[in-house]
Order: C-alpha cells, then sequence, then structure tokens
C-alpha cells in the first residue's frame, strides 16, 4: 500500500461522515418508513407527516451525528462565536466602542513605551552597548561633577589589557577643514583607534569600518564618513567609496559610510567623519598621542569590580601626570547611557506613567461596556436558562463574546501601536535624536494585551456570575413594566468613578505642562532672538602664514574688526556684533571675582561674557545705567566692565553701583592659541548695568553676569552676531563671500559645536524648549483620549439604563412627574459617579502636585487643575444628558408600549 | 397500526425500556445476521423483541454512529430491496469480537442477577 492510499485510509477513519451523506442516510429511512406506513394505509400526505413528527429533520440529523461522535463541542464554540460576531454587528457602535477602547490603550502604552525605549533607554546602536563604559574620575572635594581624562596610547593599552576589560577604544575629536573647494568648510573628525569595527560591531552602510590593518605604516590614509554628512555633503551617493576628500590640505581616500543610526560620538560631539588613530601621531605635534577611551567590559562584570581592578592603573598614570588629577580621587566607570538617563529620567517616567494611566482608562472603559451590555442582557441569558441551557453553556456564550471583542481589540492595538509609534517623530521631529530607530517592544507589548484580554473576560463574565446567583425565574418578569427601579447595585460606577479621577489626573498634567511649555514660549529673553544670526568662525592656527598674522593681540582683533565690519557691508545687515561664546540663551563661563577688593567668606561667581559695545545693540539688550564702552575702549580690553541687572541687585547693594572696581582674577587662558590683553585681570571699572538676558538655559533664572571686552581674552574662534532686515539665513550666501573677501582660506563653521544658527532656531532646538514641547504635545494627546474615552463610558452607561428603563420613564411621565425630575433619576447615578470622580481626581491632584513639584520643576497650577475640572465636569455632564434627553422625548404612551 | 417508532403521545404497548448500552449490543446482533441498513436495523430489532422494545429515534442513530466511529460496524451505500440508495451496515472484526465479548458479559451478568432473583427467602 503506498503512503498515500494510508494516509487516505487513516484520513477516512479519522474524518467525520460529510453532512449529505448523514442527511441522506436519513432521508432513506425516513423514505423507507414512510412507504411502510402508506402500505399500512395512510394517505401520502399523512405518512409524510408522521414521518416528520416520528423522526424528526433531516437536517437535524448532522447535529445529532457530529454530538454522537463527540464533535458537538467544536459545533457550538463555533456557533458562539458567531452568534458574538453577530451579536457585535448588531451593536456596532457598542463593539466600535469597546474594541477602540482597547486598541487605543494597547497601542498607545505600546508605541509610546517603544519609544521611550528607542529613544532614551537604549539609543545605542553598538554592540554590547550596556557593557560600554566612560572612565571617569571623581573628585573628593568636588563629588557631583565627574570629570573624564585622556590617555597616553601605553596606559591606554595597560588598560585594555586589564581582566575585566573586553576591549576598548581610544578616540579624540578634532577640528579640521576641508581644503581643495571654492570655499573651506569647517568639520569635525574623530581619531578613533583602528578595533573600532568589532569594538562597535556596527555594519557600514557602504564600505567598511575602520580595521586594524589600517593601522600599517603610520596609519593608512582613509576616511569612514558619519551618514549626515555623507547625506550634507555628498547627497547620499552610493558611488562615494574610493572618492578622496581633502582635509586639512592632505588627501584621503573614503572607504566606507555608517547608517543612520551611527552617532559616535553622542555626548563629545558627533564627527562629520571617523579616521585611524595612527595617523594623529604625524599631524599633532604632541610628545605622546593621548585617548579618550570608551572600556567594553566583559559579561556579567559588576562596576565596582571594574573599578576596583582598574583604579591602580589610572594610580600609575596619575603618578607620571599629577597635574591632569585633582589631590584626592577615585575611579568611577561610568555606564555610557547614564548621562542620558539622568537627563531624560524624569520625563520619560511621567511619560509611561501617563500612557499606563490611558491604558488602564482604555480597560475601565471596555469594563464598562460590558458590564452595561451585560444588564440589558440579563433577561435573555435568564430566557436562556429557562429553557434550558446549562450555566456553564452561558458562561461559555459570554465569554466567546468577551474574547472576541478583547482579541480584536488587542489585533487592532497591535497594529495600533506600529502607527502611533511613528507619531510624535513625524509630528515633532526636533524632539528626538535623528539616530533613533523605533522598534515595537515585544515585552510590553504582550503585557499590555494580555491585561486588556484578562479585563475584556472578567467584566465580559460578571452577568454570567450574577445570573447564576439570581434566581432566574425572578429576573423574568412577564414584562419589566415595574416603576421600581432596576435592583441597583451598580458596579460600573465605581468604574466610572475610577475612570474620572484617573482623566483628570492626566488632564491636570497635560494642562501644567502645556501652561510651563508656554511660560517657556512667552518667557521675557531678556534679548531679541528675532532676525539675528549667530556666524561662528575658526582662526587658522594651523597654517604658519596665517599664524604670523592674527597670533598677537592686535594683529587679531585687527582681523576680527575687518571681518566684522565687511559683513556690516553686506545690504539689508543692519548690525554685526562680535563675542566669544555669547550665543544665548547659554553664555559665558562662570568665573569668581570681587567688588573693591573686598574677599568676601563664600568666593562669588558670576558669568563673565566676552562681547564688543555692539553686542548689545545687536540683540536688543537695554542698557539701564551708565554706559556701555566705545570702540577705543574696546579694543584695549582692560579696565571697564558692564554688568547685568541681576549681577547689579546681588552684589552692588548700593543704589548705585556704577564706577565701583572688580577683580576677575582668573580671566586669563591656558589656551596655547589664546591671546590676552596685558591687564585682563586688573580691576575694571563698572560702567553700566544692562536688562537680564537669559543666560543660564531657558529653564534657569538669568545668573549674574559681567560683560567685558571681548579683546581681553581672545581665543582662536569668535562668533559674530549678525541682525538682518528679514531671514538672516537669506544672508549667509553673501556673508560667506564678505567673510572670504578678507581672507580668501577663512570658511564660516558649519559643525555642530560652532556653527551658523539663528537665534530663534538655538532656542527652538534647545533640549528644555523641545523636551517641554514634546511633552506637552504627548500628555494633551493622552488626555484627549482619555477624556474622549470616559465621555463615551459615561454616555454609553447612561444610554443603556435608559434604553432599558424606557417603559418606568414613560410612567412616570404619564403620571406626571416633571421632566427635570425624570433627568435627574435617569442620569442620578452617573452624575454623582462623575462627580464623585472629579473629587477623588482633584484630591489626587492636590496629593501629586507636591510629588510633580519635585519631578517637573513645576507644581500643578491651579489654575489649570481646576479648568481641567471644570472641563471634565462640563463634558461629563453633557454625556450623561444628552441619552437622557433622547430617552425622555419619547412619547409617554410609545415609552409604555416599550418592550 | 404498528411503527417502529413509539408514538411520543400515548404508546400502544407497553415499551420495555432498554437499559444504557444495551442498544449498541442489539445493533450489533442484528447486524451481525447480515448487512442492515438503519431502518432495517429498528425492524429487526423489534421483529425479534416481539415489537416490545422502545427505541427512541434519537439514540438509535446516536448509537449507530458511535458504533461506526468506534469501528465496529461498517457503512457502506448499496440498493435496498426496494431499489432505493441506502446505506448497509455490516460487523467489522473489531464488531465480532465486541459483540462476543458483550453477549458473555450480558448473560453472566443476567445469570448472576436472576440467580440472585430467584432465591427465596428459605434459601439464603
Amino acid at each position: 500500500m503506498s503512503l498515500l492510499a494510508a494516509i487516505r485510509k487513516l484520513w477516512h477513519s479519522i474524518a467525520p461522515r460529510t453532512h449529505s451523506d448523514v442527511e441522506e442516510e436519513f432521508r432513506s429511512t425516513l423514505d423507507a418508513f414512510q412507504e411502510d406506513l402508506v402500505r399500512q394505509g395512510l394517505s401520502e400526505e399523512q405518512a409524510r407527516r408522521k414521518a416528520r413528527i416520528d423522526l424528526g429533520q433531516p437536517a437535524a440529523q448532522n447535529e445529532t451525528y457530529r454530538d454522537a461522535i463527540g464533535l458537538r463541542l467544536f459545533d457550538e464554540l463555533r456557533g458562539d462565536i458567531r452568534y458574538g460576531l453577530r451579536d457585535l454587528r448588531r451593536n456596532p457602535g457598542f463593539a466600535a466602542v469597546a474594541v477602540l477602547s482597547l486598541a487605543l490603550g494597547i497601542g498607545a502604552t505600546t508605541a509610546m513605551f517603544s519609544l521611550i525605549y528607542a529613544v532614551l533607554l537604549h539609543p545605542f546602536p553598538y554592540a554590547g552597548a550596556d557593557r560600554i563604559v566612560n572612565p571617569g574620575i571623581i573628585d573628593e572635594q568636588h563629588p557631583d561633577e565627574p570629570r573624564w581624562f585622556p590617555l597616553s596610547k601605553a596606559v591606554f593599552d595597560d588598560l585594555r589589557l586589564a581582566a575585566p576589560v573586553d576591549s576598548s577604544l581610544g578616540f579624540n575629536n578634532a577640528h579640521m577643514e576641508i581644503t581643495g573647494g571654492a570655499l573651506p568648510e569647517d568639520i569635525s573628525g574623530i581619531y578613533l583607534t583602528e578595533n573600532a569595527g568589532s569594538f562597535f560591531g556596527v555594519r557600514p552602510v557602504l564600505g567598511r569600518n575602520i580595521e586594524p590593518y589600517d593601522a600599517e605604516n603610520g596609519g593608512h590614509s582613509v576616511v569612514v564618513l558619519n551618514y549626515r554628512f555623507w547625506q550634507r555633503h555628498y547627497g547620499g551617493d552610493p558611488h562615494i567609496i574610493g572618492q578622496t576628500l581633502e582635509i586639512n590640505h592632505a588627501t584621503y581616500t573614503i572607504v566606507g559610510v555608517m547608517p543612520r543610526s551611527f552617532a559616535f560620538n553622542d555626548t563629545n560631539g558627533v564627527g562629520d567623519f571617523y579616521l585611524p588613530a595612527s595617523l594623529m601621531r604625524g599631524l599633532f605635534n604632541v610628545p605622546y598621542v593621548v585617548y579618550i577611551p570608551w572600556i567594553k567590559l566583559r559579561p556579567h562584570v559588576t562596576l565596582a569590580a571594574a573599578n576596583a581592578a582598574l583604579e591602580p592603573i589610572v594610580r600609575q598614570f596619575a603618578q607620571q601626570h599629577p597635574e591632569r588629577f585633582p589631590d584626592h580621587w577615585h575611579l568611577a566607570l561610568q555606564p555610557i547611557i547614564v548621562p542620558f538617563q539622568q537627563e531624560t529620567g524624569r520625563t520619560l517616567t511621567l511619560l509611561l506613567a501617563g500612557v499606563v494611566l490611558l491604558l488602564v482608562i482604555g480597560c475601565a472603559n471596555c469594563s464598562i461596556l460590558l458590564l452595561a451590555r451585560g444588564r440589558t442582557r440579563e433577561r435573555e441569558l435568564a430566557i436562556r436558562s429557562a429553557i434550558g441551557a446549562s450555566r456553564w453553556r452561558i458562561v461559555r456564550q459570554l465569554l466567546v463574546e468577551a474574547v472576541v471583542i478583547s482579541c480584536t481589540g488587542a489585533v487592532l492595538g497591535v497594529a495600533a501601536s506600529y502607527l502611533l509609534a511613528k507619531l510624535p517623530l513625524s509630528l515633532s521631529p526636533d524632539s528626538f535624536p535623528a539616530e533613533s530607530v523605533i522598534r515595537i517592544n515585544a515585552a510590553i507589548l504582550a503585557f499590555s494585551v494580555a491585561l486588556a484580554l484578562l479585563c475584556g473576560i472578567f467584566f465580559g463574565l460578571v452577568p454570567a456570575l450574577r445570573l447564576s446567583r439570581n434566581n432566574s425565574a425572578r429576573m423574568l418578569p412577564g414584562r419589566q413594566i415595574g416603576v421600581v427601579a432596576a435592583p441597583a447595585k451598580h458596579r460600573w460606577s465605581v468604574l466610572i468613578i475610577a475612570q474620572v479621577a484617573l482623566t483628570l489626573l492626566l488632564m491636570a498634567t497635560a494642562g501644567t505642562a502645556i501652561r510651563s511649555f508656554l511660560e517657556l514660549t512667552q518667557m521675557p529673553l531678556g534679548y531679541d532672538p528675532a532676525n539675528v544670526m549667530k556666524v561662528g568662525i575658526m582662526l587658522h592656527v594651523q597654517d604658519r602664514g596665517e599664524w604670523n598674522r592674527i597670533q598677537s593681540r592686535e594683529g587679531r582683533t585687527a582681523y576680527i574688526e575687518q571681518i566684522r565690519e565687511k559683513i556690516a557691508a553686506v545690504p539689508g545687515v543692519s548690525t554685526v556684533a562680535v563675542g566669544t561664546d555669547a550665543m544665548p540663551p547659554y553664555t559665558g563661563d562662570e568665573r569668581a571675582f570681587n567688588v573693591d577688593g573686598t574677599h568676601e567668606g563664600e568666593q562669588t561667581q558670576a558669568r563673565v561674557i566676552l562681547v564688543d559695545q555692539r553686542y548689545f545693540t545687536a540683540l536688543r539688550i537695554p542698557l539701564l545705567e551708565g554706559r556701555v564702552w566705545n570702540t577705543d575702549e574696546n579694543v584695549r580690553g582692560d579696565f571697564i566692565a558692564v554688568v547685568n541687572h541681576a549681577f547689579a541687585t546681588r552684589y552692588l547693594s548700593s543704589s548705585n553701583g556704577l564706577g565701583r572696581q572688580l577683580h576677575i582674577p582668573g580671566l586669563t587662558s591656558q589656551n596655547r592659541y589664546a591671546a590676552t590683553s596685558p591687564q585682563s585681570t586688573a580691576a575694571r571699572e563698572i560702567i553700566g548695568v544692562v536688562g537680564d538676558a537669559r543666560n543660564d538655559g531657558l529653564d534657569h533664572p538669568v545668573a549674574p553676569a559681567i560683560y567685558v571686552p571681548y579683546t581681553a581674552v581672545m581665543l582662536p574662534y569668535e562668533q559674530f552676531f549678525v541682525r538682518t532686515q528679514g531671514d538672516p539665513l537669506a544672508y549667509l550666501h553673501s556673508i560667506r563671500g564678505a567673510v572670504a573677501s578678507v581672507a580668501s582660506d577663512q570658511q564660516i563653521s558649519n559643525g555642530a559645536f560652532n556653527g551658523t544658527f539663528s537665534l530663534k532656531e538655538a532656542i527652538e532646538q534647545d533640549e528644555q524648549y523641545s523636551r517641554q514641547r514634546l511633552f506637552s504635545i504627548l500628555f494633551a494627546i493622552f488626555s484627549a483620549m482619555a477624556l474622549a474615552l470616559a465621555l463615551v463610558g459615561i454616555f454609553s452607561v447612561v444610554a443603556y439604563s435608559v434604553a432599558q428603563r424606557t417603559t418606568e420613564f414613560g410612567v412616570r411621565l404619564a403620571l406626571g412627574a416633571p421632566r427635570a425630575h425624570v433627568l435627574w433619576v435617569a442620569t442620578r447615578i452617573a452624575l454623582v459617579s462623575a462627580a464623585a470622580g472629579i473629587v477623588i481626581g482633584l484630591a489626587f491632584d492636590s496629593f501629586l502636585g507636591a510629588v510633580l513639584a519635585h519631578w517637573m520643576r513645576s507644581a500643578f497650577a491651579s489654575g489649570s487643575v481646576f479648568t481641567a475640572a471644570a472641563l471634565l465636569a462640563l463634558s461629563a455632564l453633557l454625556a450623561c444628558l444628552l441619552p437622557a434627553f433622547h430617552a425622555i422625548a419619547v412619547p409617554p404612551a410609545e415609552a409604555l408600549r416599550h418592550e | 397500526m404498528y411503527s417502529p417508532f413509539p408514538d411520543r403521545g400515548e404508546p400502544l404497548t407497553k415499551p420495555v425500556e432498554l437499559p444504557q448500552g444495551t442498544l449498541e449490543m442489539l445493533i450489533l446482533k442484528a447486524v451481525s445476521l447480515g448487512p442492515l441498513h438503519g431502518y432495517g436495523i429498528l425492524l429487526r430489532i423489534q421483529q425479534i423483541s416481539g415489537e416490545r422494545l422502545e427505541i427512541l429515534q434519537g439514540s438509535f442513530y446516536t448509537a449507530i454512529y458511535r458504533l461506526e466511529r468506534r469501528g465496529w460496524i461498517k457503512g457502506e451505500w448499496g440498493e435496498s430491496e426496494n431499489n432505493r440508495r441506502a446505506r448497509f451496515y455490516s460487523l467489522t472484526a473489531a464488531g465480532t469480537r465486541q459483540l462476543k465479548a458483550e453477549t458473555a458479559k450480558w448473560t453472566d451478568m443476567a445469570a448472576v442477577v436472576a440467580g440472585i432473583l430467584r432465591k427465596k427467602a428459605g434459601e439464603i
């Protein structure tokens, strides 16, 4: 016997007979019986009738057959599912809302968590990223500030060979220029030790990584491009591999392009391209090559163990170079994720709390609907049970329906999570690192789906449980005509209370987030960012000829002023000012100072901002008292200073601080390319007071600040602040030309570090700003969803209960009850529940306000809480009244006939 | 008027109710005498029993289906005596063994029960 035949035989022995086969057999029996009856003298018609009565319908026979061979359970389940689906189709509103509640909850929770996970918890694409640490040292006198230290190659090799270390990467950022083009371009390169390819374990999109053989012969002249640089500079040219690039007048071959997700180094500044570290020796004329290390620990090595094992090596290094280390310190390896977590941890936790609330509200809503619907179905179930349905059968029916709803919701939720995860990125692309790759987190998806299923099934079964407890006869009056209110045990009222309270919580949080964002946008900046652009330049300190021109302070000042004048001559440019690290909202350096030579007990510090006298005009910072320095004083650089209002209030207690003497002992620079004025640390007379302009970020108050002529300390870079008529970026090309007319190879910066920005853009791209914006957008979405769900919940509860009690309302109205009273009777429970929810929500808010004040740096504004409460109350009232109005609008006579 | 199916109103003859599980044994027996279609099996049982057994239609076909499913009888389509298509059942080898075992069991049990019931007060 062939295998096929064997299988066919096996199938025939298992497979049930077909429907028609069973029916035909039964029909033949029926016919035989009928013929017998005819033979016994009955008429054809009588015989047929009797045969049918005695034997039953052929169509029903199949059921007997399937029951006999044990297939009935499947048939019934199939029937239940069909019935459940048909029932959902009959109540499309109920089905849609229940399914959507679950889908929204699941989708939003999963999407948000996946987003947060991808962007904030796990933003690195590197292999074993959780084991990569940044070795820092903690100065025991200032434990709050971890410090990083560069290592010589020898120590770096020692570290690499230490027991807990799997591998380590050395890198060094360097500012470079692309030469050979029409206009030079300032870019940022990162030297990587040649093990970079295996250390990162990231596959390039094109070509290859930097590999160990690139170290041969003092380093191959090759570069691997960053994705964004590739896009920006080469327009994403797919044939870029093998082309050459001139950097600092040397030729390099492009050997690879990294993927979009690779943005090394996320903390120290992203490189435009990556080069083999062996090239550093030739380029920098330094006695030894230094690296900043990243260390990948072996799996299962604790931070403490690694710290203990590596500290002796670093101590040895510290003995050779005591000047680089504080007196008392210890090693502190820091996972590379830590800085991200510190910055965004709170936002993250709050957002997560928000979406979990939304999931809970969604589940509660589905439960409310199921409970409310369950009540309307009690009668149907009672009839089923009265005509002989077993309790198990009824439970099974309800279970199947609940599963149908929950599963549909879950499937839609999974689909929604994929769509929703992309939404925030498309809404507000600036708020996220472009490198983040969103993947749906399977664990959280499973969790939300499981929660939704459980809740759907549990609440779907409640009517069955009630039915089995109650006497079915009692629930089955001939007609429900009693004026008696239905036995009122409203489980859903608890859910409504919870739902309303949680919704209020979300709304209050959203209100607060939006308000603090609005505050941030409307906050007085103290300067006018509109139509002002910062243009940075790097001086060519490496170029010997150039260096001779700008080495002296005077030469450099003349050079800067010459460029300034050329930019100012561009038509449409109204003011051009000069500054060093003077780009708001973060300006200046903290430096110690004293007034009138007095040494107070504590060391006082203020922001020292290096600018020229036109800075105040260009940024429209108002002069409050005295005067601003003039051109001659600006060139001299010494003996004068202007302070801001915060400084004057805090440190110049006398009404008029003008004329007082100020010392800034540290106003000098260790930078070997810096040029300092002869008396930069000498006494300076305070000649003016200007208004407060943001200098410590958007969310911090303005710090006391001292403005000093920029010529006091000249670093090898400067910034020009250009006020123009209209969009400043439109002038960029002419400004480029103006700069090049002074020195043809003088480029203006493009890099992230010192690039070109309009001041308005700088605010919008500010971390605090984009975080607050994201926060308010997301919470507004969450709370809108929650509000919608809560309202739908209330609406459906009232709609269901009034539909059940139409007859009762008809009787009441017929007996002369005022409409308002009937309305109250109809909506009382829902209204009271919603009110209780609001009260509980308010209590919650005032309790959580204290917690949030600590977390969000802004407490619940009582205004936004009450606005939210009022809005919620109003909408809840509407959600109650609309269906109730609908019910009492039915004429009493019709209502009485209502079944 | 004769009907192999008891009238649901009031039965004419006083029926004997079958103990649980006996119907299947009777069907096996009926089929063992020669292939029969469903109606034929019913008629034969009625005939052998002297028309004293009440066989509910529902349980009758349930029993046939179950026996077929277990592989004790085998159904095949054929022509009936009056040229109708009908499904004829015959005993399989497993069915023959089953009938033998059931018969032995039944005879034993009937003997034991009859023996007990025959006892008179004095004999115990």
